[in-house]
């Protein structure tokens, strides 16, 4: 497969103020946006990644840091004064070609600077798609036979909101108090919340699902696929443009620092992904996600283990399960331990110790349904990796029927 | 070879004990406890696990000291019966299995009960009728007696009145009323364990 030129498109995500000439200059509300006197360059090599300012001396000057007290957030040149921010991007060992601008652009949330073109929403957006897009191929791939409610706790573990957060807070990612032009690019920007905001509404209103004001309604797990976000919850549909104004309303009361956190975090995927392409984009993935350890096997919950065994069993053509005494220990003692294996003919499927027989076969049917689910194939091929130069043909995933419905 | 030595010396040990079983004082006397250093050490001279390997043959090259201690398989190994058929591990595990098929598999907790299919559309009337006229006498446990068939199968045919829910429900209530603060909580306490096996914890 082709590589993309990237190149080209990057400058679209850069900010008005490094590319020069560009036609949201004339607009009057980006007038105050300018702090350079100097007259803008030349119009010329829009392709190129990063145009470099003549240095203006204006910059340095007392007036310019006063003005620099009237906006949202810092402004672009600010960046390159930053050591927090030279520090961040060589302690995440990002790739050369992504400029500090971008880093600095991507460490401002919507609530601070509501421009689009100053904050970090599409590339918060960019990068949250291409996160959740290699975690659920990843997820898929290697565990073909996970149940859909455990994809979604795993999903939610690898790129929730939680784990980008405390992602952000290991990089050491620091977070002003309240946002400005004036203060370091190095900050995370974003609007607090007032104290005593309440910040888990309990029902979202206004989802795509029909029936959604049916709270009594069962709700089907497959239908979570299609109408939930990619973690099972609920989210809200998308805003008609006359409501935008509503939204934009609400988002400058502030967020939490969980969500700018994990916006950033997003952030900075998206704009890897632009400025150093794919392959760069899913290293650093793999670097900082999946390099996370998450045991899968402890995100599961059974209420009825053993039915959902014989189900399976049912299902596969296998012999029916039988629960055998292994070993046993003080069976008229206050502590007895029983240890229970599930058969299914002459094969043992799972293993279970507990202090009754009841228990221990418990367990042990548990321990079989997580075999049959964690099933791990060998050399697991996800989709993307056909994305590299010279890959081996694609060999179809393994699937089979997979979760067990009772 | 320690406990052969020890199989050997108990006859000699017993032999007082039994010469002179009638006076009880001399028999205190002459048992012997290990308090002494040599049989301590003897005792407790255990013979190494066969994984430690002997430092005899193995002194001139390096080796790898696996010896885990015993614990339950992990979930991640997939059983051979679950890989599916294009798995290469799958002929890897199931080879030695068949040579020994012949063993013992130990003995199951509760022997599998055969199901009889023998009430017919007419039983499950009759069931369906009793349990709607006399909901007190006909408990799912009397009518499973009565048609030889499981509790479980009962709850599958039908289902008791309203009213027979609504009293059970009061004595449970009052049942649970006389429950003083340690045994509420032993069970919730049982619940709680309860629900923790689900999750593997």
């Amino acid at each position: 497969m082709k590589r993309l030129q990237l190149q080209r498109w990057s400058g679209s995500v850069l900010s008005a103020q490094a590319r020069t000439g560009g036609r949201l200059q004339q607009r009057l509300y980006y007038a105050i946006r300018h702090q350079s006197t100097a007259s803008p360059a030349a119009p010329a090599g829009n392709d190129q990644l990063v145009k470099k300012q003549p240095q203006a001396p204006s910059i340095s000057s007392p007036h310019s840091q006063k003005s620099r007290y009237r906006l949202p957030s810092p402004p672009v040149e600010a960046a390159r004064e930053s050591a927090k921010l030279a520090a961040l991007h060589a302690r995440l060992y990002l790739p050369s070609r992504l400029p500090l601008e971008t880093l600095a652009r991507s460490l401002v949330h919507p609530s601070a600077d509501p421009n689009p073109n100053f904050n970090n929403e599409s590339l918060a957006t960019l990068g949250h798609d291409l996160l959740t897009y290699y975690a659920s191929e990843h997820l898929i791939c290697s565990y073909p036979r996970l149940p859909l409610t455990v994809i979604f706790a795993a999903m939610y573990a690898y790129v929730g909101p939680k784990t980008l957060a405390a992602m952000a807070r290991e990089w050491g990612v620091e977070s002003v108090a309240a946002p400005g032009g004036e203060v370091d690019p190095g900050y995370l920007q974003f609007q607090r919340l007032a104290p005593g905001t309440d910040v888990n509404p309990e029902t979202i209103t206004g989802t795509e699902r029909p029936h959604d004001d049916e709270p009594t309604w069962r709700k089907s797990v497959t239908s979570r696929v299609v109408y939930d976000n990619e973690y099972g919850d609920p989210v809200k549909g998308p805003v008609d443009p006359s409501e935008l104004a509503e939204r934009d309303a609400q988002t400058s009361q502030g967020v939490t620092v969980e969500e700018a956190n994990a916006s950033f975090v997003s952030a900075v995927m998206g704009s890897i992904y632009l400025h150093a392409g794919r392959p760069a984009a899913k290293r650093f993935f793999e670097q900082h996600f999946l390099s996370r350890h998450l045991n899968i096997s402890d995100l599961f919950n059974f209420s009825q283990p053993a039915r959902d065994l014989a189900r399976l069993c049912a299902r596969e053509n296998f012999e029916a399960p039988v629960a055998r005494i292994v070993s046993e220990t003080g069976r008229k003692s206050r502590s007895p331990v029983f240890v229970v294996g599930i058969y299914s003919g002459q094969d043992k499927l799972g293993e279970g110790a507990g202090a009754s027989l009841l228990e221990a076969h418990f367990r042990a049917a548990v321990a079989a349904l997580k075999g049959w689910y964690l099933y791990n194939p060998l050399d697991v091929r996800v989709p993307s990796s056909m994305e590299e130069e010279g890959a081996a043909p694609w060999k179809p995933v393994h699937v089979d029927l997979g979760e067990v419905i009772v | 070879m320690a406990s052969c030595l020890v199989a050997s010396k108990r006859p000699l040990l017993a032999l007082p004990f039994f010469l002179s079983s009638p006076c009880e004082s001399v028999v205190l006397d002459l048992r012997r406890n290990q308090s002494s250093y040599r049989r301590t050490t003897q005792r407790l001279r255990v013979k190494p696990d066969a994984s430690f390997g002997s430092s005899l043959i193995h002194t001139q090259e390096d080796h790898i000291i696996h010896n885990p201690p015993s614990s339950a398989p992990s979930v991640y190994l997939t059983p051979s019966k679950f890989l599916p058929s294009n798995d290469v591990r799958k002929n890897l595990r199931t080879a030695p299995a068949n040579s020994n098929n012949s063993e013992e598999l130990p003995p199951v907790v509760r022997a599998p009960s055969e199901k009889k299919y023998h009430l017919t559309p007419s039983d499950i009337r009759e069931i369906r009728r009793l349990r709607a006229t006399d909901p007190m006498t006909w408990s799912r446990l009397k009518l499973a007696k009565r048609f030889e068939c499981s509790p479980m199968f009962i709850s599958l045919v039908c289902e008791t009145s309203p009213q027979k829910k609504e009293i059970q429900k009061r004595v449970l209530e009052a049942v649970q009323s006389r429950w003083g603060s340690k045994r509420r909580m032993a069970r919730e306490d049982r619940q709680l364990r309860r629900e923790a096996w689900g999750r593997d914890q």
